[in-house]
């Protein structure tokens, strides 16, 4: 399996704190990885950078088969190549229809004079109508996303990732704030995704991570602390001192 | 595709059909059918009402669709008032000066007639020179092409430094601001080619159609506004409707989302900075022949803040909203500056509306802030949809 | 010790050739010039009697320039005091009184002018008056108008002079004017070299006066002390027209001599042979003036070329009037160095001005940002508060009329009224529109209109004084150049006061701490017990009635009008900006930036303070697009959003 994304010792500091410490991780063209850690130890601030948000003091962030840089792109420019975002609040246009949410999101071109020239087309429709049924939100179409439910404006946010069709979907908490029904489904709706892309799920919920049941990697201090199946890290003396020792104590 | 445009905004029909009612019974009373139950002054009250919805709607779409508070746009608009402005009165002065060089015994030299003109122009301030900036004053069609042209690129440049370093909400809002300070200073100074403080005037005659009433002149700039506004209507209605209308409200909403979908903010909020700021460039155009005068002191901050106000109290994002907020404010503070509205006797005091318009405006602009957040346009869809 | 002996000599060898003579003798000597004085015949008889050395001279002298001087019907002078018919009588010599009909006496009448050259005789005398009073108006009148043959008497009086300051007066004055009269010409330049490090305007003018020029051309080398040669070209209608004035070209015809020869010379329909109607080029009208020309109708055409002929052919210069050019070169050295120095001073004078801006602002702009930086929310509404300030300023003065004590009571009560108006607007919509900062830049703009509309109700449409203090009244003059007024230095002091209080306020307080608090995470702050309703009603009345005190401040120097909140609303909004939010020092850094900077360009440009504030505003939207956060800015996740 060929690398798709490759961060290799990369450090960001703020004010003097190091949020994010020679840092080097890599993740694979079709995976499902979850990402944890304690608060502070730099997910977020890692999806900052892999998005372009934030810019690393040192290190690099290659790309692709082409293995392009990522520094130095703008956010929509990595959002171009294929990378997809999903904030840990639901962010969707509440303003909007589900399917004009959906049809912002669809991978079409991205220039002003492109968008007000937009027509409809049936493709389009029909993936709009595909991708509402993965994420189970085919009879919410019309209705304005700000009266969906927490998890409906959860999977409509993934389902806008999907529309995008990337290569690579960083997921930041999918799960907070969900039912356990709703959970499962977004397990499943992840899983799916992750099988012919690349999906990072960063989470707290141990209980998610296990149902995900893919390869974790555990983020301390700004660092990669271990990496391997979740027994297998949660096995680790370190991990359990810093992170599950701390929890459980 | 015409039939789903209209589908999604029910309103421009609506909007149309009154229009054209109000334009067709304005005309009909007018002094310029003969009926003259509508002053000449009244006309032209109007038709610059109108100029003011006109600007009013791009305001809505640069703020209410795109969250960009522009406390700017009156400065495009006083930028087109300046470029028609300039053609008028050249024109204007030529018209009166050549004919008497012509009347000597020798004809005149073209430097002889620029400085007679230049002259009769500059002499206010001192000057008779020509500055650079008036070198197409003697062509409409370059004038008219400024009008376009020049509020378009300083939108452009402008925007293209504000939002490239991502400067949002009220900095964005203060930068605008400072831009319209420095334009209105630039323009206070006597050397600053344009008359100074003096600004331009004589605009109401239109040169060529010096033989024309004023009552006929001013329902042609009337109807010309009136058109401008509907075309200008059915533009940005067409413009925040569709898709570009979706990813718009979405950076509002929501700029971080749309940029991690892999749009390039910067160039939409562009887009809309620029083409709004054109459409109130020509605004301006059509607004000041019928003003007559323009000076600086009409470009001055404030102005663009009352814009915003207009729009505030109209109802953001609903371009009806614009048109009602701009005509029912502009129209009711002539009419309460104007002195006819009757003054209130509390016995101890009496209330001068001259004196007391703006604190009423301001006092209820607050209100409307707290309470009507969505205007009067807010008011209006609320009935409307109780309806039925 | 150079100028002792040549003034001793002088003072000397007027002593013994006076011995002789009384002053009365002198008179008669000139007894028309003095009987009918007029400024160039007086000068005679004043030499005379200044050279007599008399005692009696200075006292005859004053008296005559007050119109006390009569002359008996025989022609001999006396001093009298008219009383009546009568009139007592003093002799000049003697000083003998005695009484008289006024009739036999004619009162000699000196004019402005002829006083004017006896006060100037009188200075040399009064130089070593007894009374200070008198020797400093001497020192002053020769200042004024210095001459030649004051230098030495004023050399004479300096050794004896017994006030210090007087005394060093005086041999600046001396050193003046040995730079301009001085015989010896090593004098002058040693004179000239001391005054290469005095700044004064003074001592600038005497080095100016040594090298005025005069313009000069000439058709061949130019001759005497030649200041510089010019370039014709930069001006060629301008040294043409001196070429014409020194009658050695012809005049030019301008285009309206050529357009009236034209006019006055149409023959049937034509001008020579060229129609009327083609006339109307510049080319053609040339053509057809040069027909008349030849046929001797007008006189012939300067063209342009003929102008730059005329011009080449000769040389253009500038001469001193002082001749010798080792005295010239000397000047002009002293006064680069002088004026390297003024440009130092000014410099200097120029950072003074900048503070006292940068204060005005930091005042204006701090209660801004601390609102701004706290709460998210701009207050559009500031530059009122500023106004409420100046106004409760105004109406302190017409009830305590002593300004001292009233400034005193108008300071808290400013901010008191503020803080007031500041809580409450806080209270009642600021409250409200937490989540909405455009929407509370919109409210606040329209509370700004409301309470200016409502200012200009109460107090009228005219500014308004606010007087300041008399001890606060002139500047602290250091040198001609720098200077600086005692408001601003007030200013900059509560400026200071302020900065030291507010950092103490927010650093060393608990209600600072708990600001702070709010300000770096709402959310945290109020879940530790703070409450964030109180710290934002707190933190914006402090913002406001710190607007308010600057209002004080400000009213003290300029004009308290309703409108005069807009003239420092958006200075304000660019100290903030320019600093970065929620720092104080940032606002500092803002505010010296703003005011240094517009001092800067209206003194790249002093003529023109509108394009000034134009380029200034141009260069912070540049500023902007580096810094878009401020200079200051916060970073981290904070900063994210």
């Amino acid at each position: 399996m060929s690398t798709l994304l490759e961060v290799s010792g990369v450090t960001v500091t703020f004010d003097g704190f190091r949020a994010i410490n020679n840092l080097s991780v890599q993740f694979a063209e079709a995976e499902l990885r979850a990402i944890i850690g304690p608060n502070g130890a730099g997910k977020t601030t890692f999806m900052d950078i892999v998005t372009g948000k934030t810019k690393p003091d040192e290190g690099s962030v290659i790309w692709g088969d082409k293995n392009t840089s990522l520094l130095g792109m703008s956010e929509s420019q990595i959002a171009r190549e294929g990378i997809g975002r999903k904030f840990q609040k639901p962010t969707v246009f509440e303003d909007q229809t589900v399917r004009q949410n959906l049809a912002m999101a669809l991978k079409n071109p991205r220039g002003p004079f492109a968008v007000l020239m937009h027509k409809k087309t049936p493709e389009n429709a029909a993936r709009i109508e595909e991708i509402a049924t993965e994420i189970g939100l085919s009879d919410q179409l019309t209705r304005t996303a700000g009266e969906l439910s927490h998890g409906q404006k959860q999977w409509l946010e993934i389902g806008m990732l999907l529309a995008q069709d990337p290569k690579l979907l960083l997921v930041d908490e999918p799960a907070a704030g969900m039912t356990v029904e709703e959970r499962e489904k977004t397990t499943d709706i992840l899983r799916r995704a992750a099988e012919t892309r690349a999906v990072v799920v960063v989470e707290h919920d141990m209980e998610f991570v296990r149902r995900l049941g893919c390869k974790v990697t555990v983020l301390h201090e700004g660092s990669v602390l271990a990496e391997g199946s979740l027994d297998h890290v949660t096995s680790n003396k370190t991990v359990v001192d810093v992170y599950l020792g701390r929890a459980h104590a | 595709m015409q039939n789903t445009f209209i589908a999604r905004n029910p309103s421009v029909l609506w909007f149309l059909a009154a229009l054209g009612l109000f334009t067709a019974i304005v005309t009909l009373m007018s002094e310029a059918t003969g009926v003259g139950l509508i002053s000449t002054s009244f006309v032209k009250t109007l038709g610059k009402t109108l100029c003011l919805c006109l600007i009013a709607i791009a305001m809505d779409v640069v703020w209410g669709y795109c969250g960009i508070l522009s406390l700017g746009h009156f400065a495009f608009f006083g930028i087109g008032g300046y470029a028609i402005g300039m053609w008028l009165m050249y024109a204007r002065t030529e018209a009166i000066v050549v004919p008497n060089l012509m009347a000597q015994t020798i004809p005149p030299t073209p430097q002889e007639i620029s400085d007679a003109i230049g002259n009769q122009i500059f002499g206010v301030v001192g000057s008779s020179e020509f500055p650079m900036i008036w070198g197409f004053a003697d062509s409409l069609f370059l004038q008219l092409l400024m009008v376009v042209l020049v509020p378009g690129l300083l939108a452009l440049v402008f925007g293209w430094l504000a939002f490239r370093s991502r400067v949002t909400g009220v900095y964005l809002s203060i930068l605008t601001q400072a831009m319209t300070l420095a334009l209105a200073l630039y323009l206070f100074q006597n050397d600053s080619g344009l008359r100074g403080n003096n600004g331009l005037s004589g605009l109401q005659n239109i040169p060529g159609f010096e033989d024309t009433p004023q009552a006929t002149i001013s329902i042609v700039f009337f109807l010309a506004s009136a058109f401008a506004l509907a075309a200008g209507y059915v533009f940005f209605a067409w413009i925040v409707s569709g898709k570009m209308g979706s990813v718009v409200k979405g950076i509002r909403d929501n700029e971080a989302r749309v940029r991690f979908l892999g749009y390039h903010v910067e160039s939409y909020k562009l887009f809309i900075f620029t083409i709004t700021a054109i459409v109130a460039g020509i605004a301006g155009a059509l607004y000041y022949p019928q003003a007559g005068i323009i000076n600086p002191g009409e470009i001055a901050p404030i102005a663009s803040i009352y814009l915003a106000v207009w729009v505030a109290i109209g109802g953001r994002g609903r371009l009806y909203g614009a048109v009602i907020g701009a005509a029912f404010v502009s129209l009711l503070s002539s009419w309460f500056t104007g002195g006819g509205a009757p003054p209130i006797n509390l016995g101890f005091y009496t209330i001068q509306w001259t004196d007391w318009w703006l604190v009423l405006l301001g006092v209820s602009f607050v209100a409307v802030t707290l309470f009507f957040p969505k205007g009067i346009g807010g008011l209006f869809d609320y009935l409307v949809r109780k309806q039925p | 010790m150079r100028y002792l002996v040549l003034a001793l000599a002088v003072w000397l060898g007027t002593f013994v050739s006076a011995q002789a003579q009384t002053v009365q003798d002198i008179l008669q000597v000139h007894a028309d010039e003095i009987a009918k004085p007029s400024r160039r015949s007086v000068s005679v008889a004043l030499d005379d009697l200044v050279a007599s050395g008399l005692p009696q001279v200075p006292v005859f002298l004053e008296q005559w320039s007050a119109r006390n001087v009569w002359q008996r019907d025989d022609g001999q002078f006396f001093i009298g005091d008219a009383d009546g018919d009568d009139l007592a009588l003093t002799d000049i010599d003697t000083g003998a009184a005695s009484f008289a009909l006024k009739s036999e006496f004619t009162q000699i009448r000196p004019n402005g002018g002829v006083r004017r050259v006896i006060g100037t005789a009188l200075v040399q005398f009064q130089l070593s008056d007894p009374d200070l009073g008198r020797r400093e108006t001497a020192v002053a009148s020769i200042a004024r108008r210095p001459e030649a043959a004051q230098l030495a008497p004023l050399l004479a009086s300096i050794e004896g002079e017994p006030d210090a300051a007087l005394k060093a007066r005086k041999v600046q004055l001396a050193n003046f004017l040995s730079a301009r009269f001085a015989d010896d010409p090593a004098d002058r330049i040693a004179a000239i070299n001391s005054l290469s490090s005095d700044t004064s305007v003074e001592a600038r003018s005497v080095l100016n006066q040594i090298l005025t020029t005069e313009p000069g051309v000439s058709a061949s080398e130019p001759e005497g002390n030649i200041a510089r040669v010019l370039d014709p070209m930069i001006d060629p209608d301008g040294f043409y027209a001196q070429l014409v004035e020194a009658e050695l070209a012809p005049s030019r015809t301008p285009p309206d001599v050529i357009r009236a020869a034209l006019e006055a010379n149409v023959v049937e329909g034509r001008v020579g042979d060229v129609p009327v109607a083609q006339l109307g080029t510049d080319q053609m009208r040339e053509a057809a003036y040069a027909q008349l020309a030849d046929a001797g109708l007008v006189a012939s055409l300067v063209t342009v070329s003929d102008r730059d002929a005329a011009i080449a052919a000769h040389v253009f210069f500038e001469t001193y009037d002082e001749a010798d050019p080792t005295i010239t070169a000397a000047a002009e050295a002293a006064l680069a160095s002088v004026e390297q120095r003024v440009a130092f001073a000014q410099a200097a004078d120029l950072a003074l001005d900048g503070l006292s801006l940068a204060s005005i602002y930091f005042l204006a702009a701090i209660g801004l940002a601390i609102t701004f930086g706290v709460m998210g929310v701009i207050n559009m509404a500031h530059g009122e508060f500023i106004m409420m300030g100046a106004y409760t300023g105004y109406v302190v003065q017409l009830f305590i009329p002593d300004y001292t004590l009233s400034i005193i009571v108008a300071l808290p009560l400013a901010f008191a009224i503020t803080f007031g108006a500041g809580v409450s607007m806080e209270r009642l919509v600021i409250r409200h529109l937490y989540h909405r900062p455009l929407e509370t830049l919109l409210a606040t703009f329209g509370i700004s209109i409301a309470l200016q509309q409502l200012a200009k109700n109460i107090f009228g449409t005219q500014a308004r004084p606010l007087t300041s203090p008399g001890w606060l009244d002139g500047a602290w003059v250091i040198s001609d150049v720098i200077q600086i007024s005692y408001i601003r230095i007030a200013i900059f002091i509560l400026a200071l006061l302020f900065l030291a209080l507010i950092l103490y306020v927010l650093k060393r307080t608990r209600l600072g701490l708990e600001v702070r608090a709010v300000t770096q995470n709402p959310g945290m702050a109020a879940s530790m017990g703070i409450n964030p309703d109180r710290i934002n009603m707190l933190t914006f009345g402090l913002g406001s009635g710190i607007a308010g005190i600057a209002g004080v401040a400000i009213g003290l120097y300029a004009k308290v009008t309703s409108e005069m909140g807009t003239d420092y609303i958006v200075q304000s909004f660019m100290t903030v900006v320019v600093g970065g939010v929620g720092n104080v020092w940032g606002t500092l850094l803002g505010a010296s930036m703003i005011g240094f900077l517009q001092k800067g360009i209206e003194w790249l440009n002093p003529s023109n303070t509108l394009a000034a504030q134009t380029y200034m505003i141009l260069f912070i939207i540049l500023f902007i697009q580096f810094r878009p956060k401020g200079i200051i800015a916060l970073k981290g996740r904070a900063a994210a959003d």
